[in-house]
């Protein structure tokens, strides 16, 4: 056995080898498969979709109440959780069968990658965890060089919106936002804050920024909205600014930065006409920095108290997948 | 009971509807962007000789487009639910009666709910995809509200205590599946609204031709209920000694339950489970103006409207630019004034 402290703080001992895992959110699966572990995925959870191979797996019931009967009878070595989806009381039923928890909270793009390496170190696969992080590092390079010379766009991030609901300023989502070349005009405390039409009226955001969950009402959603009273006075509505991007924003899992390259591509189509590997482009553009060049927000994770940290998991966020 | 008169009634009616205008006034003011009383009534003007292209800025358009409307929603909506409480308060005899308590909106929620659960796999025409959830939800409270009455009657006509433990069975059977989607469904991010309209929510941007549905729908469903004040009078004596002042009871209480009914769909349908207003204002206008329902409907009517445009403005600025359910707030302010106008009663 060996002791490991989880990203609330939380000290946990799990088994020296670990060989069987269940995961309780979709992010965590989505990460297990990017390491290249997930024969070590003995279960996941109902709504764990990506890749679709994750489907396959044995499911023990959802996000919110899974089966803690069927975890147990996976016997696995340790489960994974997260604090935003999953909650305490999952944990601590697993607790008092003899079943470690790792909980992993990222709360930025920087922290997800961190967060991922760590995972990788609880599975034995540092390896791994390094090359995809800084393969991921890479692509976040690029994509920043390109969009770092254009002003960031100003957009509003629909969450849903009748009513209308975004998302607030600490979240990971709106750091997303900030790699991919744009910046939330919400400005709010709460992860999901109720935000009134007036005040988006009043900000014009440039562009209206929809999710993967949505994508298959898209195209119509946005035609209602044009047609709606009191969204039709915004610029990006009634000239259809809309960015597009997969469920992939919403999960703190590795792929979350192809979804902001995408978006990047929606923000900024200019920044991407000009090949970087030859010269300058036309009009003038600053230099181009290297591929090595530092992140904009390279963020160490902070440390947080671990009670308090663990007596909120399960409020109203945990209707939101991650 | 004071005899009511013409006058009185006329006069007391245009008191509310002063106070009306002035929480109106308000309400238009207070926002997000700033307006003057003045720009306001310029506006407003123009707005009224449909000459809305001629409205100087961006912050007119709000006004105009956003806040003006949601205020008039705020009206219908205030107005139905406290004309349909002072129904069912008087068709059910009993204080406690609200417009939710014969499970419409539970239904309504249910309805509401569904089409949002099937509306990604099906592909609709735009004009239906824009109304799609409020019709769902009024038709849900419509499917209810058939089932209470069936499950309600007695004998071949409707019985009060039947009809009233049959709607609060049919809503709790129908919260229970609510509850039931929710918890299976909790992982799906498109469900994420649910939450929000469960809660009763003001924020919902209609389409101009549900608006004159709601309007029209409520003065013809509010005209039959004052049609039959009178004898809900008689009534709240007894139903067997109105019978024998000449009231048709069972006719009365099928206009009665099918007319609160539809008020309470419409409400419903496009703002969710607004709680408290329908059960507090008629017992405050029921104090203030007496138990005659030839007033108390009309005043019920204007105070509903009150409180809704009130404690609407209040949810959409106490923590702008946030917003606040606007059930939240009626229940807040709500439930300590029904303590409290208890307490007042015994003492």
């Amino acid at each position: 056995m060996r002791d490991v402290t989880d990203e609330l703080g939380r000290k946990i001992q799990i088994p020296q080898n670990i060989h069987r895992v269940v995961s309780l959110a979709p992010s965590v699966t989505e990460t297990l498969y990017a390491l290249g572990v997930q024969d070590r995925l003995v279960g996941d959870s109902d709504y764990c979709d990506y890749p679709p191979e994750a489907k396959q797996k044995p499911h023990v019931g959802g996000t919110i109440s899974p089966s803690i009967e069927t975890i147990a009878s996976l016997h696995p070595d340790v489960v994974l959780v997260t604090k935003g989806i999953n909650r305490l009381d999952t944990v601590n039923s697993l607790a008092s069968l003899g079943i470690p928890s790792y909980a992993m909270d990222p709360h930025s793009v920087a922290e997800i990658l961190t967060s991922t390496q760590r995972l990788a170190d609880l599975m034995g696969a540092a390896q791994a965890g390094d090359t995809l992080a800084t393969e991921l590092r890479r692509q976040l390079a690029e994509t920043h060089e390109r969009v770092a010379p254009y002003p960031p766009r100003r957009v509003l991030y629909v969450v849903w919106p009748q009513p209308l609901i975004s998302i607030g300023q600490d979240t990971f989502m709106a750091d997303a936002l900030r790699y991919s070349g744009a910046i939330s005009i919400v400005n709010e405390p709460q992860s999901w804050p109720q935000i009134s039409l007036e005040e988006v009226a009043r900000q014009q955001p440039e562009f209206l920024v929809f999710s993967g969950s949505h994508m298959a009402s898209a195209s119509v959603n946005i035609d209602a909205l044009a047609e709606s009273p009191g969204w039709r006075i915004l610029n990006a509505v009634r000239e259809r600014r809309f960015a597009n991007t997969s469920d992939a924003i919403e999960r703190t899992s590795p792929r979350i930065v192809s979804a902001i390259a995408e978006l990047a591509k929606q923000f900024h189509p200019e920044a991407f006409k000009v090949p970087t590997t030859f010269g300058f482009p036309a009009g003038g553009l600053p230099p181009i920095p290297t591929q090595d060049a530092p992140l904009p927000t390279e963020v160490k994770p902070t440390p947080r108290p671990p009670q308090a940290q663990l007596e909120s998991i399960g409020t109203a966020e945990c209707a939101c997948a991650r | 009971m004071r005899p009511l008169t013409f006058t009185r009634l006329i006069v007391n009616c245009l008191y509310l509807a002063v106070i009306l205008f002035v929480v109106m006034v308000i309400a238009l003011k207070l926002g997000a962007v700033p307006v003057s009383l003045y720009g306001l009534a310029a506006d407003l003007l123009q707005v009224l000789f449909h000459r809305t292209s001629a409205l100087s800025s961006n912050y007119d358009l709000i006004v105009i487009d956003i806040r003006l409307p949601r205020i008039l929603l705020g009206i219908v909506v205030g107005a139905s639910l406290s004309v349909a409480g002072t129904a069912f308060q008087a068709l059910l005899r009993n204080p406690l009666a609200d417009p939710y308590i014969l499970g419409a909106s539970s239904g309504a929620s249910l309805g509401a709910i569904l089409t949002l659960i099937v509306q990604p796999y099906i592909a609709l025409p735009l004009a239906i995809s824009v109304v799609f959830t409020p019709v769902g939800a009024f038709v849900g409270a419509a499917v209810t509200i058939a089932a209470v009455y069936f499950l309600g009657r007695r004998d071949g006509t409707l019985d009060s205590n039947t009809l009233l433990l049959s709607g609060i069975v049919s809503g709790s059977f129908l919260s229970a599946i609510i509850m039931f989607l929710m918890s299976t469904l909790a992982g799906r991010g498109d469900l994420r609204g649910i939450l929000f309209w469960l809660m009763g929510d003001l924020s919902t941007t209609l389409q101009p031709s549900l608006r004159w549905v709601l309007g029209v729908g409520f003065l013809i469903a509010s005209g039959v209920i004052y049609s039959t004040a009178s004898d809900l009078n008689l009534m709240l004596n007894g139903e067997k000694e109105a019978m024998h002042l000449g009231v048709d009871v069972p006719r009365v209480r099928l206009v009665v339950y099918l007319a609160a009914s539809i008020l309470t769909g419409i409400a419903v349908s496009v703002s969710g489970a607004i709680g408290y207003v329908g059960l507090l204002v008629p017992h405050v206008m029921r104090l203030i103006f007496g138990s005659d329902h030839r007033i108390l409907i009309p005043t019920s009517a204007f105070g509903g409207a009150i409180a809704v445009v009130l404690a609407d403005t209040l949810a959409r600025t106490v923590v702008a630019p946030s917003e606040l359910p606007v059930g939240a707030m009626t229940a807040l302010a709500g439930a300590p004034l029904f303590i409290y106008l208890l307490r007042r009663k015994f003492a």
